[in-house]
Formats: C-alpha cells, sequence, structure tokens
C-alpha cells in the first residue's frame, strides 16, 4: 500500500497515508522522500523544497504559505505554514 | 426519468422524506415542556432553544429559522406552543405564507396552566400522529429529494475520503433532477474561486464571491482572529493546517456539478441542481439552516465523530476514517476511511452513500434518527453578540 498520497502533480505537500517516522525512506510514483521528523497519518509532508513565504499548494491549489523555509521530508503543520486569508498578521 | 424514489406528496406540492408531527416551542420557557409533550406523545418530535423573545437586529433571522422549520415538508402537521407575543403570531403567520397548512396553535394564556397545555398539547399530536399513520408514501420525482451537503470535526482525511465520495453521491443525484445544498460559509472561504468558476451564470459567480467576502470582512470587522477556531483544535489535530486547505477539502462534498445558484440562510432552493447556502460553521446552527430551507435529507461527514442529527431531516453520518467508525459505530452509517486503505475506489465509496441516500429517502432509519438525536439551535448573527461578549469579558 501506498504511504504517501500526492493529490495533483503541482502540489508541494503529500498526505500520509500512514504514521511515519524520522529515517524512514519513501519510494514511490518515481519520488524518494527521506522522513525528516515523525508525521501522523493525515498530515502533510514537504514533496518538493518549499523557501519561506512560497505558497504551499495541495489538491492543486493555493492553501497557505511557508514562515520558514521547508526541506524535502519535513512535516508541513501550523508549525512553518500560516493561511493567507483572514491573517492578523503584522505585516 | 423515474426514480426508485417513495415519498410524501404535501397538499402544497411539496415532498416530504418523512411524516413529522413536530412539537414547535415558540419561547424558551416552552421547551422543556415540549420534550414532554413529544415523549408523552405516540411518535410526535420536537426541538427546544434559548429563545425568549428577545427583539434584536437577529429577529427577522429567527422568524425565518422558525417558520421555514415549521413548512419543512418532512412535517405532516405542526404543534405550536406559544405565550401570546405578536413575535409567536408573526412566526405562524409567515409558516403559513411558506406553505405549512395544517397545524394548532396551543397558547398558554388562553388555557392558563402549564400541566393543561402539556395534556392538551399531547391530545392534538396524538390525533395529528393517528392521521399521519394514515398517509402513504408515493412514487415521487427525484426533484422530491433535497439533499444537505455537511461536514463537521473534519480531518485531513476528509477532503480525501467521505467528501470527494458524498461528491460522487451529490453529483449523480444532481444528474437525476435532484436537488442538493452546500452549506458553511467559513468553510468554502479559499474555494470560493472553484465553486464560482462552475457557475451557470456570471451572476451566480458574482454572488458566491461576494457572500464569502461579506463574511470575510464581518470577521475583520470585529478584529477576531479567527485561526483560533477555523480550522479547530481537533481539526489541526487530524492534519489540517490553514481554513483555506479545509475550504478545499470542504467543497469536494458538492462534487463537479454546476453551481445553479446561491441561498441567504435558510432559503428554499427553487429548482432542482447543485445550491450554496450562507450557514455558519457551527453544524447544528448549521443543520437549523438547512430545515429552514426545506432540505428533506442531510449527509453529514465527519472525521472526529458526532452525535448530531436532526428532530425532522434523516441525517445520514459518514465517517472519513476506519478508526472513527470503529470506535462509534452506533453513531455514524458509513465508513469512507476505506479509500484511503486503499480497499474501495472513491466510485465505490460513492455509491454506497447513493443506496443510502435512496434507502434512508425511502424510510430506512439513520443512526441519529435510531439514537433519538434532535439537536437544534437558532444562528445568530456576530453583531448582535458582540457587546454582551464584551461586557462579560470586561465583568470578568
Amino acid at each position: 500500500m501506498r504511504k504517501l498520497l500526492i493529490l495533483d502533480a503541482r502540489d508541494n505537500v503529500a498526505v500520509c497515508l500512514v504514521d511515519l517516522e524520522a529515517g524512514d525512506l519513501i519510494e514511490q510514483d518515481n519520488i524518494k522522500i527521506k522522513v525528516i521528523n515523525r508525521i501522523a497519518r493525515g498530515h502533510k509532508i514537504a514533496s518538493k523544497e518549499i523557501a519561506k513565504g512560497e505558497g504551499i499548494i495541495k489538491y492543486g491549489e493555493r492553501m497557505g504559505h511557508a514562515v520558514a523555509p521547508i526541506a524535502v521530508g519535513e512535516h508541513v503543520h501550523v508549525h512553518n505554514i500560516l493561511g493567507d486569508r483572514l491573517s492578523t498578521e503584522k505585516p | 426519468m423515474s426514480s426508485e424514489l417513495r415519498a410524501f406528496k404535501r397538499d402544497n406540492g411539496q415532498w416530504g422524506l418523512r411524516n413529522h408531527v413536530l412539537i414547535l416551542p415558540l419561547h424558551s420557557a416552552l421547551s422543556a415542556t415540549a420534550r414532554a409533550i413529544a415523549d408523552g406523545s405516540h411518535g410526535a418530535v420536537a426541538i427546544s432553544h434559548d429563545w425568549s423573545g428577545e427583539i434584536d437586529n437577529d429577529l427577522p433571522r429567527i422568524i425565518f429559522t422558525f417558520s421555514g422549520y415549521a413548512a419543512n415538508p418532512n412535517n405532516f402537521a405542526v404543534v405550536f406552543l406559544t405565550v401570546g407575543s405578536d413575535n409567536e403570531s408573526e412566526i405562524i403567520a409567515s409558516a403559513q405564507a411558506l406553505g405549512l397548512k395544517r397545524f394548532t396553535n396551543v397558547a398558554l394564556p388562553e388555557i392558563g396552566s402549564m400541566e393543561g397545555l402539556r395534556v392538551k398539547a399531547i391530545e392534538i399530536a396524538n390525533q395529528y400522529c393517528a392521521d399521519a399513520a394514515q398517509e402513504k408514501r408515493v412514487p415521487a420525482p427525484w426533484s422530491a429529494l433535497v439533499l444537505g451537503l455537511e461536514c463537521g470535526g473534519s480531518d485531513a482525511l476528509s477532503g480525501i475520503t467521505a467528501n470527494p465520495a458524498l461528491g460522487v453521491a451529490s453529483d449523480r443525484l444532481v444528474e437525476l433532477g435532484a436537488t442538493s445544498v452546500l452549506g458553511e460559509t467559513t468553510e468554502i472561504l479559499g474555494a470560493e474561486h472553484l465553486l464560482a468558476a462552475r457557475a451557470i451564470d456570471p451572476e451566480v459567480g458574482k454572488r458566491i464571491v461576494a457572500m464569502v467576502s461579506r463574511y470575510e470582512a464581518s470577521i475583520n470587522y470585529e478584529g477576531i482572529d479567527i485561526r483560533g477556531a477555523q480550522p479547530s483544535r481537533g481539526n489541526i489535530e487530524g492534519g489540517l493546517s490553514t481554513l483555506e486547505e479545509k475550504s478545499l477539502g470542504a467543497a469536494k462534498k458538492a462534487g463537479n456539478a454546476p453551481l445553479t445558484g446561491v441561498l441567504e440562510f435558510g432559503e428554499r432552493p427553487k429548482t432542482s441542481g447543485l445550491y450554496f447556502m450562507d450557514t455558519p460553521g457551527h453544524d447544528i446552527e448549521q443543520l437549523a439552516g438547512f430545515g429552514a430551507g426545506h432540505i428533506n435529507i442531510v449527509v453529514f461527514t465527519s472525521g472526529r465523530g458526532t452525535p448530531t442529527g436532526s428532530a425532522i431531516m434523516p441525517t445520514i453520518k459518514v465517517s472519513t476514517n476506519t478508526p472513527m467508525y470503529e470506535a462509534i459505530p452506533d453513531l455514524i452509517d458509513l465508513d469512507a476511511g476505506t479509500i484511503a486503505d486503499g480497499i474501495e475506489t472513491l466510485a465505490q465509496v460513492g455509491d454506497r452513500i447513493f443506496n443510502e441516500i435512496l434507502a434512508v429517502a425511502n424510510g430506512q432509519e439513520t443512526k441519529a434518527e435510531l439514537g433519538g438525536h434532535h439537536e437544534f439551535s437558532l444562528s445568530r448573527m456576530y453583531k448582535t453578540t458582540v457587546e454582551t461578549t464584551e461586557r462579560f469579558i470586561n465583568a470578568h
């Protein structure tokens, strides 16, 4: 069974279908990802290198932006990304 | 196209998928009695609420919610319980204007005692229940089915399993001539452009974008950081990081059908097709809006699990992940988690949901109905509660 679900070719994140541990090596769909930190099922993993400020793309659509650089294999969640809308961030 | 649907045809031409006798208190003080009346009757249902006739900016919305709910075609008859105010008379008149024909107003001032009211209301409810039992389901067109699409307690699998599978079922029903209504304005914020692109004409597209902008402006106006609640703590634990991500997944419930129209809270869709209704993200308030909008069946997807049901609309619960389904089997009707485990395809689960909708529409009881989950909550607008909130915060 696949460990990751890539919803759209444009996406820079994939959905974990199983709990992943740091150091796990995933090879599927012509991609190779080394898991950097523990990631729970349903959560997102970076499938591409993401720069600070860059958009997070899931379902082929922008769902927010990175507030820190994110490496391939890293957990992508509220600690390193923010939504674009209804943001109360100070510019 | 003929359908396998069998429903109750109402005098006003609408179709009910249930044949309820609803005990509807129009003052909070009569809520407990309404429950007692339903419990003491031969099968009536009741809702309770906390409205005591307050007159504020929400009054038109409240009148419309109660009157629309009363006139929902799933009701065979309604027993109103009132304390004798003008607002109550306005609600009943509004329900009649919306098509309610069979009802009785049991007014406390005329009867003089709560016990008298209870006895009188049970007597009337039982007569309605006996009449309702004489009604028979007859073959109905697909347009008789008005489906509400709802999600709550979403997780990161919602947008991959249960929601797109519900989208498959919704598309099929719309194609056959039924109506399907997506709600929860908070939960399409970030996905409204995708729905607008599917609008049948540019005006409908503009309206859905404007509806979300209106909501966004109201949130900004209040200076609230909605990110504390959207996504919620439970959503975040489930893997959702931003409101846009939640919305992109939530909008999958509406499949790929063209967007026929946009409805205000509690507004009734006038034709078949896919609609969007402006409702709050709170599940029970949003169900009240669906009930007022004459939706007669609901599918509710959930990642965290929920007992929520409605007194008048059968509510089918679909889990987004199998562990949750296995944890609370008495609350969840169907599991869509099999998609994430590669056991079933989206199309297969979509088929199961479609078949379940048809079976439930034709009378099969949902887990929420069997469990007696009759939740109801009025939806109030933000601005009327802000002052109260501020007073509360200042006092503490």
